[in-house]
């Protein structure tokens, strides 16, 4: 068949109404069934700081918080997250505030930034651990962080810095996120 | 670009099966191995079971019952799985990576039948079998006849898998799962193995049980190798041999294939590792 007439196939997937939060905010969208969230967070919605990288949930770059689990948006079918609470990197400082969340601040100051293509879903995960396990040992965060390949750090700067998180950050950094909720069994 | 043709969210397990009956459909829960198919060109109607009632863990007397939507991480952090089955909650726990196993269940870790799936060999020590329900009723299969080959099942396809069940009270002094990959995250397993042993203080085996993934084109029991372990005195020495008769066995089924000179000595030496941490050596 030529590639014409698949892609019109394609495009004519049909569509779907979804209704969810993102970043605390209520969304509702009309969105085709073949979508990944990955897809619905960067072109429909515009917000970039969840990256593609590998599409096959192998790199991590595109963690988001997906009902207060770390999840890789490019495997999950935009349809999938109707009624989820989902968090993205956008999402952590709080508007207008002076400095970023604590985790954010945490890597910044332990240079665990370099090209900065993985940090956001890095960053995503960490999270994720904190929320379930406020004072993980290094074996614990080596294993959160697994599924988030970065190439350019050693891992080191990064280990350094969620230690560093795990002993600054407070409750009232994590609650917005669920802390306390039961959230899905 | 994924090719979805239709996607359906049933309100509840009756719909679900109705719709299974009416059309091809194909059950996406947690979609990590689906989704990269589908990546690939793979086409499909989707039939979203994900926020069924299908996620759960039970304790039903002679039996533990998992739901098939139950997610990897839910069962490697679920106390009572630790308790009664703690090579599947090992096991589960080093599958792919956190974003995976929170999305990933055993019900689509079993159904996408990969010679190489983590929590299979670990099914098969507990006797594991298969609960499925299609409009014709409810159907029990145990998982060793459940997978054809690799990547084949029986599932009609009309039939839903709603849970898996593995038996609680296998007697047991000691296990071991072991996991071998490339790298340590994220792996694919080359080969995995699960042993369980019962033995007394005088180190006789009473019984034992070896199951192993990517070494016969189907997860399977290693009948051969409990045999030979079947009242023998637990030393080194016999986990050795036992090592070789594992190895000879996969060449006797599997035949030699490019990746036999590997897997060979590999399979010798975990066999030996699994039943030496079983055996408390």
């Amino acid at each position: 068949m030529s590639s014409v007439t698949e892609q019109s196939k394609l495009t004519a997937a049909p569509s779907i109404k979804i209704e969810f939060r993102l970043n605390g905010i209520p969304q509702k969208r009309d969105v085709p069934v073949n979508w990944t969230l990955l897809r619905l967070l960067r072109d429909d919605l515009g917000f970039l700081g969840t990256k593609c990288g590998c599409e096959i949930g192998e790199c991590g770059a595109c963690t988001v918080l997906f009902d207060r689990r770390a999840v890789n948006a490019c495997l999950v079918l935009a349809p999938q997250i109707d009624g989820a609470e989902i968090w993205t990197i956008e999402g952590l400082a709080e508007p207008g505030a002076a400095r970023l969340h604590p985790i954010q601040e945490a890597f910044i100051k332990y240079g665990a930034v370099h090209c900065g293509f993985c940090t956001p879903g890095v960053v995503m995960s960490v999270l994720a651990l904190l929320l379930e396990n406020k004072n993980p040992d290094e074996e614990e965060i080596k294993s959160a962080l697994a599924g988030n390949l970065c190439r350019c750090t050693g891992y080191k700067q990064i280990i350094d810095a969620v230690k560093s998180a795990a002993e600054s950050i407070g409750a009232e950094d994590l609650v917005k996120f669920g802390v306390n909720a039961g959230g899905r069994k | 670009m994924i090719n979805v043709i239709q996607y359906i969210r049933p309100r509840n397990i009756d719909e679900a099966i109705e719709r299974m009956a009416a059309d091809e459909l194909v059950p996406i829960a947690g979609g990590t191995d689906l989704i990269p198919q589908l990546r690939r060109g793979r086409s499909c109607r989707l039939l979203d079971i994900g926020r069924l009632t299908l996620g759960f863990i039970e304790d039903i007397g002679d039996w533990i019952e998992v739901g098939a939507a139950t997610s990897h991480a839910e069962i490697a952090r679920s106390k009572l799985i630790g308790k009664c089955l703690p090579l599947l909650g090992r096991a589960c726990g080093l599958i792919g990576s956190a974003q995976i196993r929170n999305r990933g269940t055993i019900g689509g870790n079993i159904a996408n039948a990969s010679p190489c799936a983590d929590s299979v060999p670990a099914l098969l020590i507990y006797d594991a079998e298969l609960k499925l329900l299609s409009r014709s009723g409810e159907r029990r299969i145990k998982l060793a006849e459940f997978i054809s080959g690799p990547y084949r099942t029986n599932r009609r396809p009309d039939e839903l898998i709603v849970s898996i069940l593995c038996r609680k009270n296998i007697p047991t002094t000691g296990n071991a799962f072991i996991k071998l990959g490339r790298r340590q995250a994220v792996n694919i397993s080359r080969m995995s193995i699960a042993a369980i042993i019962e033995m007394g203080a005088d180190r006789i085996i009473g019984s034992a049980r070896l199951a192993a993934s990517s070494v016969f084109p189907v997860s399977s029991r290693m009948p051969e190798v409990e045999r030979m372990l079947y009242g023998a005195t637990a030393t080194p020495e016999l986990f050795r041999i036992a090592g070789e008769v594992a190895a000879e066995t996969m060449v006797a089924k599997s035949g030699r294939r490019w990746s036999t000179p590997y897997k060979e000595p590999v399979l010798i030496g975990l066999t030996e590792r699994a039943l030496t941490e079983a055996a408390d050596l």
